[in-house]
């Protein structure tokens, strides 16, 4: 190998692009300050993976092929604060995608701060979507000052699934095959434990640890269902602490068979048949019905206290803000969105429950199972308190489950609770930046 | 500092192109002596044994990915060590990444901002460290010393304040908000004024004789006998922009201006993680700058040696 | 290339003499023009964006509400200083740091030395300890979160396979920061590994000529020529890493987005997650500037070390 000739050429081919690379971008980079304007596509911001994401493209692809010239250009980010933050700084610079979803918990530190724009209802009435068939807990949820800057797809509660073949054997179904109503928490402990003796294994699992949301969704269904105090609107937190020591003290009892469970585990506990119960996201509803099949039930989480509740959210469609929306665009959006959401019946096979109540009364969806089983849920709806900081992904919502989880390996649950209230009132004493 | 330094290439002394290990054999008549190995065989053996296993194990990672991105998705997913995927390689991975279309989007935006990035930062870098090393304009030396001292600066500290600029600026979300903010590398002016200051003055005071004005000393005699230092700047800035992250990632939301690193590593897949096609996007989006170092080692080793240790 | 060139000798000489058509006043206005166009990207880009940052940690800036803030004194430092999550994150940044550093150094050393042998096959080496360092993050990000996976990932299948639990490389507290730490020596140690190649072989000659002919055997020559010879180098390396250490953002976002439980969070992210996560850009630019100060003080103390031992 002749190295000096081949260096040579190296070099010569070296300056030569870098003569022509530094002449065409000294030239060229100053043109290029304005942003590459992208073509007519909706500009489309989801965090669907998985099953969630194969479905919203079918259904997407759908609309696109029933509304002639719509064309969408779907975006996935990492679900969770990597979403949420992206959003935020890209509707603060002003050239955010034309659409996204949202968790309706996360709207109060959205609208407010002037990060998304308000929808025009009465356009999206024009395009077949009516206020009035939207679940009404969302639509008013979905407001802020009277103008609706939210458009609910749908809402995934907390809920409870069983085997309903270990359940009958206990006792534990009422003739038409749901569950029996409890009484009391100490009732429903007693009622576990019936569980226990007759599956011979576990009892109800529920997968938590390591987890940032799933002890406070836990948490605050049984909170809700108290009706007690727990407002975050003043000065410092207004919390009846008594009643949520007790409610602390319940769920460890309620888990006591899944101390250190995380979700995974969990959801194979119950797949495996290890578990005949357990409390979870309707969202791993797929894992289950191909493990269990036609054993599968499911129901509204269960009251154990005065009023039903369980914790929920809504997958949400937003507006982010853009300085120079494009009259026309913004019309295309609103099509696209009045769409999507009467596709809720499409939606719904992948667990959620969809806003959209045409689709939830109809009877193709009283067919699906079990999903039409928890459909109730969508009429006990616990949303996260309406403040800046909390919602699903939140910070909030991964402190609470660190004051929480130390109770599962059983930490005093007084001690939880003052570490919730203190960690509430130091994100209640930071300036609300919306 | 005793560290190798690119002189310039004045004119009549020709510049060594012999291997180091030849010129060593040359003086030491043949004898295979090395100055830090001695004579024996076994301390050979030894480091080679030891250069070979350090190799192995810098580069299992590597081709592991590459291992993973010729498996089926199945396969990639499997858990073990397993080299030889069960249902065999497969190039499917990489066919559904060119379905896709993200993929060449944010490598054209790589190479654009890498590129504007390199030839304005040679461009004003050298300039002005031309300005300080040959000119006695007023208030340079306070100047020289601001920009010195700026080399303790972290970029890092700025994202905030730079975003809240470009929100004002209203550039969020374009090449500009990207490149603009990347330019300023001062330590790259210290380095070219140090090299400056070493070129002999009577070249360019005979161009000035024969009536060359100053912009043309600079462009046509500083500028050719600068080639070596200029490509190793070239070079250093190139790579660090081309695998710059944080700052693209913040002034950048919309899919369609992000660059490799940033677009593969927050842009997701609707059908979820799968290890098979993110690792072949990760080999494509790393194959330019490997091929490139693969074809231009010595110079890119040279100018990671004259640059890495901020001219000092 | 061996010869030592004296460029700095050379200019020494030279600046004392200005060159003959330098008359003061159309030199002056000559530098100006050469030196404008970095003199604009120098004020707006880092002058001015310093400015900024300064003036908003004495604000309530916000990401949100259109940039309306107001004046609030001193309170943010007050916060900064008060607030446990940055003294946390900062420890955690220092602790990667030293985590990084020591075999950052010594490794590559270790590299340098072996591959300076000048061992047939040069430009294969310097090819599998450099390559890495041309990898973008998200892909040092994707090999690393393969081999990482506690229960299908490659590491955790070879220590089965050894007769070893696996360990929770990304999961377990314990275990987090020094797998990040391991990620980036790999990552990293290639650039490192040139600047010591380069300074080994800058090294005279006739040194290694003098000992050898004073009987000194390789040992010997490594403790008494090589190793201090690289002295200088050493500490420049070493001051230029922890700086790069101290700032990591990059691997540590994409491994482990800080977790778990905060143990692996740099200051950087608490930054990030505080300006941009929660809008409080007024805040974010507080901690920024008390880390800016942190650093400032590394560099002097490490500047005053090293000055003491080079007399």
């Amino acid at each position: 190998m002749s190295g000096l000739s081949r260096r040579g050429l190296l070099r010569g081919a070296v300056y030569g692009a870098g003569a022509a690379v530094t002449a065409s971008a000294l030239s060229g980079c100053g043109s290029l300050a304005g942003s590459v304007a992208s073509a007519d596509d909706i500009q489309y911001w989801t965090l669907f993976t998985g099953p969630d994401g194969a479905l919203m493209k079918t259904i997407t692809r759908g609309v696109e092929k029933r509304v002639p010239g719509l064309k969408v250009k779907t975006t996935v980010l990492d679900w969770g604060p990597p979403y949420y933050t992206k959003l935020a700084m890209a509707s603060a610079g002003g050239r955010a995608p034309d659409v996204a979803i949202m968790h309706l918990t996360r709207l109060a530190g959205y609208a407010p701060g002037g990060l998304l724009d308000p929808w025009d209802t009465d356009l999206l009435a024009e395009f077949g979507l009516k206020q009035e068939d939207l679940n009404p807990t969302l639509v008013k949820r979905s407001r802020y000052q009277g103008a609706p800057y939210a458009i609910p797809l749908d809402t995934h509660p907390f809920v409870v699934f069983f085997d309903r073949d270990v359940l009958q054997k206990a006792d534990l179904l009422t003739t038409e095959g749901q569950l029996i109503p409890f009484e009391s928490p100490r009732h429903a402990l007693e009622l576990m434990d019936r569980l226990r003796r007759s599956g011979g294994k576990l009892g109800p699992v529920f997968g938590h640890t390591n987890d940032a949301a799933m002890s406070w969704r836990m948490f605050w269904t049984l909170f809700s269902q108290t009706g007690a105090t727990f407002d975050l609107t003043g000065e410092r937190a207004e919390i009846d602490e008594d009643t949520a020591v007790e409610v602390v003290r319940f769920m460890a009892e309620l888990a006591r068979d899944s101390r250190t469970m995380d979700v995974q585990t969990a959801i194979a506990a119950f797949a495996n048949g290890k578990s005949p119960m357990i409390f979870s996201g309707e969202w791993d509803m797929a894992t289950y019905k191909s493990a269990l099949k036609g054993r599968l039930g499911g129901s509204p989480f269960p009251t154990f206290y005065d009023h039903p509740a369980g914790a929920s959210d809504s997958h949400a469609l937003v507006l982010p803000h853009q300085d120079n929306p494009d009259p026309e665009r913004r019309r295309r959006t609103h099509q696209f969105v009045a769409e999507l959401v009467r596709s809720g019946l499409t939606w719904a096979t992948a667990g959620h429950i969809p806003a959209y109540t045409p689709a939830v009364s109809s009877a193709a969806y009283a067919k699906l199972s079990p999903q039409s089983e928890y459909a109730g849920a969508a009429k006990q709806l616990a949303l996260d308190p309406p403040v800046w900081f909390a919602g699903s992904g939140s910070d909030f919502q991964t402190r609470m489950c660190q004051a929480l989880d130390p109770v599962f390996g059983g930490s005093s649950p007084a001690s939880a609770v003052r570490t919730m209230v203190s960690q509430i009132n130091t994100l209640m004493a930071q300036p609300n930046p919306a | 500092m005793t560290t190798q330094t690119l002189s310039p290439r004045t004119p009549g002394k020709p510049r060594s192109t012999m291997p180091r290990e030849v010129v060593r054999r040359r003086r030491y008549g043949g004898h295979a002596w090395h100055p830090t190995l001695g004579t024996g065989l076994l301390p050979r053996v030894l480091t080679l044994l030891a250069l070979a296993l350090m190799a192995v194990v810098w580069l299992v990672p590597f081709g592991w990915g590459v291992d993973t991105s010729f498996k089926s998705e199945v396969d990639a997913s499997a858990s073990g060590a397993d080299w030889i995927p069960k249902a065999g390689f497969t190039l499917d991975a990489y066919r559904t990444i060119f379905g896709q279309g993200n993929l060449p989007v944010w490598a054209l935006n790589s190479i654009v901002i890498a590129v504007c990035v390199t030839a304005l930062t040679v461009a004003v870098s050298a300039m002005a460290a031309y300005a300080f090393s040959r000119t006695l304009f007023r208030g340079r030396r306070v100047l020289f010393a601001l920009i010195v001292a700026s080399i303790m600066v972290p970029p890092q500290i700025l994202i905030v304040p730079l975003f809240r600029q470009m929100l004002a600026m209203n550039l969020v979300d374009t090449y500009a908000a990207v490149i603009l903010p990347q330019v300023v590398a001062p330590a790259m002016v210290f380095i070219l004024k140090k090299f400056f200051d070493g070129i002999p003055r009577e070249l360019e005071e005979a161009a000035r004789i024969d009536g060359a004005g100053s912009f043309r000393v600079f462009w046509s005699v500083v500028m050719p006998l600068s080639r070596p230092i200029l490509a190793a700047v070239a070079i250093f800035v190139f790579i660090n922009t081309w695998n710059n992250f944080l700052w693209p990632f913040i002034s950048t939301s919309d899919p369609q201006l992000m660059t490799l690193p940033v677009g593969l590593s927050t842009v997701k897949d609707s059908t979820g993680l799968q290890n098979a096609q993110q690792s072949a996007a990760s080999i494509l989006g790393s194959l330019p700058l490997l091929i490139i170092f693969m074809l231009f080692q010595r110079q890119i080793v040279k100018s990671v040696a004259t640059t890495g240790l901020g001219g000092q | 290339m061996a010869s030592v060139s004296t460029p700095a000798r050379q200019a020494a000489a030279g600046s004392r003499r200005p060159a003959a058509t330098d008359r003061p006043r159309s030199a002056g206005r000559t530098g100006w023009l050469f030196a404008t166009p970095f003199l604009v990207f120098f004020t707006l880009f880092l002058v001015v964006p310093l400015g900024i940052g300064l003036w908003m940690s004495f604000t309530d800036s916000s990401l949100t509400g259109h940039g309306d803030s107001t004046f609030v004194g001193l309170d943010n430092y007050t916060e900064a200083f008060g607030d446990s999550q940055v003294w946390e994150t900062l420890g955690n940044t220092v602790w990667f740091t030293v985590l990084s550093t020591v075999p950052l150094v010594i490794i590559s050393l270790v590299m340098a030395l072996l591959v300076y042998t000048g061992m047939p096959g040069q430009w294969l080496w310097r090819l599998s300890f450099f390559a890495s360092h041309l990898l973008p993050v998200a892909v040092v990000f994707q090999i690393w979160n393969m081999l990482y996976q506690p229960d299908r990932g490659m590491l955790n299948a070879v220590l089965k396979a050894v007769g070893i639990d696996g360990i929770g490389w990304l999961t377990d507290e314990k275990y987090a920061m020094w797998s990040i730490a391991l990620v980036t020596l790999w990552w990293t140690v290639g650039f490192n590994f040139l600047l010591y190649l380069a300074a080994l072989q800058a090294i005279p000659d006739h040194l290694y000529e003098a000992a050898a002919l004073d009987g000194a055997g390789a040992w010997r020559r490594l403790w008494s020529i090589t190793l201090p010879q690289l002295r200088r180098t050493t500490a420049l390396i070493a001051v230029l890493q922890v700086m790069a250490s101290l700032k990591v953002f990059d691997q540590i976002y994409l491994l482990t987005k800080g977790g778990p439980n905060g143990s692996t969070r740099p200051i950087l992210e608490y930054i990030y997650d505080t300006g941009f996560t929660n809008y409080r850009l007024g805040y974010a630019s507080a901690v920024s500037y008390v880390f800016f100060g942190v650093i400032i003080i590394l560099s002097l103390a490490q500047l005053k070390i090293f000055s003491r031992r080079e007399d």
